[in-house]
């Protein structure tokens, strides 16, 4: 069964004169344990798509299921785990305590979950800290934490290192990478870095502004496990540059 | 009265450590000028009024005031525990209907869209003047029309700040929230609620001070005899000035112990709040 099926997806924000369309005809499948990117210059409606994904807002045309339900349905059965640009953490609430947030509203019994994923992002040691006490991306590790914490089938992160500077950034990203091969997640991940959506994916998706549509899917098929050295082979370079004439063929068209 | 407060709660950066013992040394550091202050405020007073012979019925000394308010302190203090009664009663009468009404501007939003602007009018109301109608509409001799007053006094700056409190939510915890298939129920409890603490506690700062304040002048329209602002003014009347003092003396303490209070409880409620952060000196 597909994670995702998206059939001749569109979203309209607004009504008459003052309407913008986001996305239009939007056609994508996503099976189990993939990992996709979704890349685009600012506009092209990738946040948008992520959204509609999660149930965060309704499409307005065509057809949607996640795991072969409407998208409502996974919301309420509780299918995906989200992570933002920005942490989100509970002031109020410890590292721990924002971990067990999922937990307490699905009454979830399971007290070892939080503690687990705790070390899975390797903040064993940060459980009883309040968010501020920690930088941006232990914050952002938590945050992660805490979309896993229930076992989601599907992990739907929105730029979730756009805050973050460039040597923490490649950190997590090999943290995300090998999360993903230890949960066997299947993960959605809005970026417009080019070298991240090449590094993390199985495959890009391409999208293009006004109105934000699919340009290109390209397989990237590098092997797994991607390290240091996967950055520094020439089958990336050859993937970078291709994501980067795909985003440019779209400057032609605007 | 309402807008008190709010952004000075949020104000600071954000430190990253824990409270050490240099803090605490910190803390004693930081009361220093305050009690150097009030002491020279007081010798200044003290020694102006010997210098140059100014009389009691114009300013007592602290001396003498401190004499009456040691001599007289039976009849003082059972005044001062009856005008603290009013005060609490009404503050607690107050606080209690504000969240009610504040929690419901958030789960109806007709209640608030309706509301908050009549309610906002309202706080511009010189609400002292309904003291005396206050007095006609309850048993005069009864507690019951000083807590009323201190009850409306109280009630806008916590319902304003505590609606706003529990409605300027960050949105993107809303979309967590939304994300988990959380009920209104756990969005109220586990984000709206704990985020609207500081609101709350900025209001009940101010409103605890002001309880007393209003339950005094609400005594000077007349009721029992037991009570601060009768004392304060039958002293007045009698040109007893150092009595008036020292009763204006026990207001002042009894301002100070519920102000005491709410930030005592405040620091139980939140511990987690960015202005009790170890660094945090203002």
């Amino acid at each position: 069964m597909r994670v995702v099926d998206a059939k001749g997806v569109g979203k309209t924000f607004g009504t008459g004169s003052e309407s913008v369309e986001a996305l239009r005809d939007i056609n994508l499948t996503i099976d189990p344990g993939e990992f996709i990117s979704l890349i685009g210059p600012s506009g092209c409606g990738k946040s948008t798509l992520l959204r509609l994904v999660g149930d965060l807002t309704g499409p307005t045309s065509g057809e949607l299921s996640i795991n072969g339900k409407p998208a409502s349905q996974a919301r309420s059965n509780r299918d995906y785990g989200i992570v933002f640009q920005k942490a989100t953490l509970l002031d109020w609430r410890t590292v721990k305590k924002n971990v067990e947030l999922p937990l307490e509203i699905m009454d979830i019994e399971d007290s070892a979950a939080a503690d687990e994923m705790l070390d899975l992002v390797q903040l064993g040691d940060f459980k009883e800290h309040y968010p501020w006490q920690l930088s941006g991306g232990m914050q952002q590790r938590v945050a992660i934490a805490r979309a896993l914490t229930f076992n989601p089938s599907l992990l739907l992160m929105d730029e979730p290192f756009g805050a973050l500077d460039e040597m923490t950034r490649e950190q997590m990203q090999q943290e995300v990478l090998r999360i993903w091969d230890e949960t066997e997640t299947t993960v959605v991940f809005v970026t417009h870095s080019i070298p991240e959506a090449v590094f993390l994916s199985t495959r890009i998706v391409v999208m293009s502004p006004r109105p934000g549509q699919i340009s290109d899917v390209i397989e990237t098929g590098l092997d797994h496990p991607r390290d240091v050295e996967t950055r520094e082979s020439p089958e990336y370079y050859r993937k970078v540059t291709e994501v980067r004439e795909a985003l440019r063929r779209q400057e032609g068209h605007g | 009265m309402a807008e008190t407060d709010f952004a000075s709660a949020f104000e600071g950066d954000v430190p990253v450590g824990t409270k050490t013992p240099s803090a605490l040394r910190n803390r004693v550091q930081d009361w220093i000028p305050a009690t150097v202050a009030f002491i020279a405020v007081i010798g200044v007073w003290e020694g102006a009024i010997r210098a140059f012979d100014i009389q009691a019925f114009v300013l007592p000394a602290p001396s003498v005031i401190i004499q009456r308010f040691v001599e007289t302190s039976d009849v003082i203090w059972s005044a001062g525990l009856n005008t603290l009664i009013e005060a609490v009663g009404g503050l607690v009468l107050g606080t209690v209907l504000a969240v009610l009404v504040a929690a419901m501007t958030v789960r109806w939003a007709p209640v608030r869209e309706g509301l908050m602007p009549f309610a906002i009018a309202a706080n511009s109301v010189p609400i002292i003047a309904l003291a005396p109608i206050a007095n006609g509409m309850f048993s005069i001799t009864s507690p019951v029309p000083k807590m009323v007053v201190v009850a409306i006094v109280v009630f806008f700056p916590v319902m304003v700040n505590t609606a706003r409190g529990l409605i300027e939510v960050d949105s993107a915890e809303l979309e967590l929230m939304r994300s988990y298939a959380a009920t209104p129920g756990e969005i109220m409890w586990r984000v709206r609620v704990p985020h609207a603490l500081p609101y709350f506690f900025s209001a009940l700062k101010v409103v605890s001070v002001l309880s007393i304040v209003f339950a005094i002048v609400a005594e000077y329209f007349g009721g029992p005899q037991d009570v601060l602002g009768q004392y304060i003014l039958t002293k007045a009347n009698l040109f007893v000035y150092p009595d008036a003092w020292a009763g204006i003396l026990v207001a002042s303490i009894l301002g100070v112990a519920l102000y005491a209070l709410t930030l005592l409880s405040e620091r139980l409620f939140m511990p987690w709040h960015v202005s009790f952060r170890a660094s945090d000196a203002s």
